[in-house]
């Protein structure tokens, strides 16, 4: 028997209806502060309610019930976006896709397999590791995040060094429109189909072109081989020396990761120590992988660079363990700030990797300009830092603080021609820093794209670009630096 | 946009008066809830979550909103209540924290105030009443409920209510729980009330303190029995003291914090002379280990509970920590192991009992996908709850291999779920506590010893 809702609002009753009953929907005050913000916390905002679809029609039927009666909307994984793409900042109708979890279909032989979008990102290679075979990407929130949400951030992660990003191994995606029709883009999943690449405009959309149901990925074989090594130095500059060095070498590694002092404090005193010593400066985390000739070269040739680079101790995984624990203590790095600091505000710049030192010696200036602690722990290998800026939202002013320190961090890696973000989306946290790389035209174009999709602005409005006319100063002292980070950006890439 | 004055806020922020909606003392400790950075790594860990996909039923969620009752955003009402008892409190949140951020504890606080907030009214209110207060704190009432229980099994009574449909009045998860009641036997305080210490057999490796626990000692004193077997036969005496009671962890569990901390501290002062405090119940064993945290408000009391708290030991780490005898005779089986949430999550038990498991020739070891997966027992959630615990014991049960004789694990509650599990989805496995297997092949050794000096006559 269903039972009654307690609410007398009919957009609940007729969304309720659609998803068929009061378990698949949420609109009391209680239930829905948990769905206030993301990963990202420093701003929050209450949803209209949260209403959780079973299968493509059910979000088709809600998405055109939103638009028809013009109440904003957006779509939800797990909800661990670090850029607040899932925040509702307009009192939205929150999609949540987290039931619909399956996995629908695998296919070894033309490896691929098909998910929905609440499918967790882990659970992918957990299901087919068996058979020899894996899912490359992976963010260090693979264990909860969900592919529909990687899909939407074109999330990164430690070895896409040599493996790329999600925008690389999505092969084909079902997605339900902003007016709620539903469209294939590479349904049967052969790659670089004929005609415009939509498959890359709709990943790393961050939810604003459409709601993606069902995502064809790539799937690899498991490499023959693999090593890893763990180098601690006394020196940030020669932790960052050893990364250019490895990569100058020739060697491509499959992750190549760093750590700096405050990064390995939270780490060792959270629930995933290693036992790394307090007292180094950075350390280093180096995986080669590949056919099984040719890795121990590259394993002597990665210590030799960094003994020449004056590491303290470098030292070889020397079983599965070993390697596993290694990584646990990585990828739960952002949680275990919580250890030594009650909040942080991540960053996500990427610069090129020979300006590592310069940029890093930049963000130790910022933390003592504004007085808070910030810790590394980043993507090095592809020049992709994560600044954590640490403080105490508790204590007034420190959020403003933090915020200030977040984006000066990011203007450093803008300076030296790089960008804002690498992985983890613009959301509304970076949205006046995109004046950092983009001038008004360039957003305004890219504005004009979203509108051929998503005309009402209705689904996950106010998110990755700045609203024109704002911020007027910021913006003409941007634009003279945009300028100056194009030219930089071409030198890059 | 044109500001408005009184929008534009000229002073510093105002810390002194408290917004908290918590009325009552002993209320959740901010210094939980700061650790939380919201990362997310929780959810997958969390069953509730799994089943509902509902973030205010994931750890992150409860702890977003038992910080917001303390901020003034929320208060303690029933919608507030749901999610924080919907809770297993199986502590698997804990495990896959980065920030080591203590879930389980916030919730036992928050349904603190939540009990004084809302007492328990209806047939939830009357069962909790007769069992949590007037039943398990009473080891003479727990002995004449064991008695009443075994009377309903010999007598006849229970095949009568069985064969008559009389049975039926119950609600089903009841039903379920009477059809894998284990036979009561004698409760091992009573068994061995006359002795003061019961003696170690070989040499001596000095005397451990055992908690025989409230419903263990009546429902299972099987297992307590081979427990006892298992530490003399392995050197150790073992001493019963005479005024303990039960634990608490249930009382804690549904909020009644007052009746706990005074089970706790009639523990403390029983166990006061005890070197080590061993317990077989999982459960049990994580609640002792907890009792400073129910004294967070009382330096003195506090004090003493972290020295009980420091001897308290569960039986297989013990038993493996302290050199155990492999026994030499074999128990052809294949069995698999259930990590019970408080013995995995609570107390970082993993290796041990399995250690233990695999030293018993003839046990084959079958691997159980998620073996530190709720099987939704949790104490009494299975009878409060009982709808998101079946749904919690079918993901289990998913879980268990077909093909194998056995599933052991170190927690009573477990062993009733598990069996309840076995019999609903119609499968064959015998549930078994790790102790016991050991002190069967011991039994086993003991039987050979003894035919092979008849032999020799």
């Amino acid at each position: 028997m269903p039972l009654k809702l307690k609410t007398k609002d009919k957009h609940i009753k007729k969304l309720a209806e659609i998803v068929n009953g009061p378990k698949s929907i949420l609109y009391l005050k209680e239930d829905l502060l948990a769905y206030d913000c993301d990963g990202f916390t420093i701003h929050r905002h209450m949803p209209k309610a949260v209403v959780f679809p079973k299968n493509t029609e059910e979000v088709a039927a809600i998405v055109k019930y939103c638009a028809s009666h013009n109440l904003p909307f957006l779509a939800r994984g797990a909800g661990t976006g670090l850029s607040g793409g899932a925040i509702p900042i307009n009192e939205e109708v929150i999609i949540s896709l987290v039931r619909m979890k399956r996995l629908v279909h695998v296919d070894l032989e033309n490896r691929r397999a098909v998910v929905e979008p609440g499918f967790v990102n882990l659970k992918l290679t957990n299901s087919i590791s068996e058979k020899g075979y894996y899912y490359a990407p992976d963010p260090s929130s693979q264990y909860c995040c969900t592919i529909g949400g990687n899909v939407a951030e074109n999330a990164g992660g430690a070895h896409c060094l040599k493996y790329g990003v999600t925008t690389n191994h999505i092969l084909g995606l079902e997605v339900v429109l902003p007016n709620g029709e539903i469209i294939e883009i590479s349904s049967d999943g052969i790659p670089d189909a004929p005609g415009y690449d939509l498959l890359g405009l709709l990943t790393g959309s961050e939810g604003t072109l459409g709601i993606v149901t069902k995502i064809t990925v790539r799937i690899l074989k498991n490499p023959e081989a693999k090593q890893t090594v763990l180098a601690y130095f006394d020196k940030v500059s020669d932790g960052s020396y050893a990364v250019s060095d490895i990569i100058s070498a020739g060697i491509v590694p499959a992750a190549l990761e760093m750590m700096d002092k405050i990064a390995i404090e939270g780490v060792e005193a959270a629930s995933f120590p290693v036992g790394h010593p307090k007292d180094i400066a950075a350390l280093l985390l180096i995986e080669v992988d590949g056919i099984e000739a040719g890795i121990d070269e590259q394993i002597k040739e990665i210590l030799e660079v960094c003994k020449k680079r004056n590491v303290r101790e470098v030292k070889v995984a020397q079983n599965e363990q070993e390697r596993a624990r290694w990584w646990a203590n990585r990828k739960t790095g952002f949680g275990a700030m919580g250890a030594i600091s009650p909040d942080y505000l991540v960053q996500d710049g990427v610069i090129p990797r020979s300006k590592l030192p310069e940029v890093l010696e930049r963000i130790n200036q910022v933390s003592e300009e504004v007085g808070l602690r910030i810790a590394n722990i980043f993507h090095a290998g592809d020049g992709n830092l994560h600044p954590l800026v640490l403080f105490d939202s508790r204590k007034p002013g420190e959020t403003e603080k933090a915020l200030k320190a977040g984006t000066a961090c990011l203007k450093a890696c803008a300076d030296v021609g790089g960008s804002i973000t690498g992985e983890h989306g613009v959301g509304i946290e970076k949205m006046e820093e995109m004046r950092f790389v983009f001038n008004e035209e360039e957003i305004q174009a890219q504005t004009a794209i979203r509108e051929v999709f998503n005309p009402k602005n209705l689904l996950n409005a106010g998110k990755i670009f700045p609203s024109p006319g704002r911020c007027v100063e910021i913006k003409k002292e941007m634009k003279a630096t945009s300028v100056k980070s194009e030219e930089k950006l071409l030198e890059f890439s | 946009m044109v500001l408005k004055e009184n929008d534009v806020k000229n002073e510093p922020a105002c810390t002194t008066t408290s917004l908290s909606n918590y009325l009552w003392s002993d209320a959740p400790d901010e210094n939980k809830w700061a650790d939380c950075v919201h990362c997310g790594m929780c959810l997958e860990a969390c069953p509730t979550y799994e089943l509902t996909g509902q973030e205010q039923h994931s750890p992150r969620g409860r702890v977003h909103l038992i910080q917001s009752v303390a901020e003034g955003k929320l208060e303690v009402n029933e919608q507030f209540m749901d999610p924080v008892n919907q809770c297993l409190d199986c502590r698997a949140c804990t495990t896959a924290c980065p920030a080591d951020v203590d879930v389980g504890g916030l919730i036992e606080e928050a349904r603190g105030q939540i009990r004084q907030a809302m007492p328990l009214k209806g047939w939830k209110g009357m069962v909790s009443k007769l069992f949590l207060e007037e039943l398990f704190p009473y080891p003479n009432r727990m002995n004449s409920f064991g008695g009443l229980l075994k009377f309903y099994q010999k007598s006849g009574v229970q095949n009568l209510v069985r064969k008559t449909r009389l049975i039926n009045i119950m609600p089903s998860h009841l039903v379920e729980m009477e059809a894998v009641m284990p036979e009561i036997k004698v409760p091992v305080r009573k068994l061995f009330k006359n002795e003061e210490v019961i003696k170690a057999k070989g040499t001596e490796k000095g005397t451990v303190s055992f908690l025989t626990g409230c419903i263990m000692d009546v429902m299972f004193s099987d297992i307590n029995e081979s427990t006892i077997n298992v530490l003399t036969h392995n050197g150790h005496n073992v001493s019963i003291p005479k005024k303990q009671t039960c634990c608490g962890a249930l009382h804690v569990h549904a909020g009644d914090r007052e009746t706990g901390r005074k089970l706790a501290k009639q523990n403390i002062e029983a166990f006061k002379d005890a070197d080590k405090v061993i317990v077989n119940a999982a459960g049990c064993g994580c609640m002792l280990k907890d009792y400073p945290e129910l004294f967070r408000e009382d330096a003195e009391w506090k004090e003493k509970a972290e020295v009980f708290a420091a001897k308290v030991e569960d039986v297989s780490k013990y038993v493996h920590d302290n050199g155990y005898e492999k026994p030499k005779s074999e128990i052809k089986t294949r069995l698999t192991y259930h990590d019970a949430c408080h013995l995995a999550h609570g107390q970082g038990i993993r290796e041990e009992p399995r250690k233990i498991l695999l030293d018993i020739p003839g046990v084959e070891m079958v691997h159980m996908p998620n073996s530190d997966r709720c099987c939704g027992s949790a104490g009494i959630y299975n009878i409060t709850n009982p709808e998101m615990a079946g749904a919690v014991l079918e993901r289990k049960m998913e879980n268990v291999p077909d093909d194998v004789d056995m599933i052991s694990m170190g927690n009573p509650g477990c062993m009733l779920q598990m069996a309840i599990g076995v019999e609903k989805y119609g499968r064959s496995q015998q549930v078994v506590h790790t102790i016991q297997l050991l002190d069967w092949a011991y039994k086993k050794d003991a039987e050979k010893e003894k035919s092979n000096k008849g032999g020799e006559k």
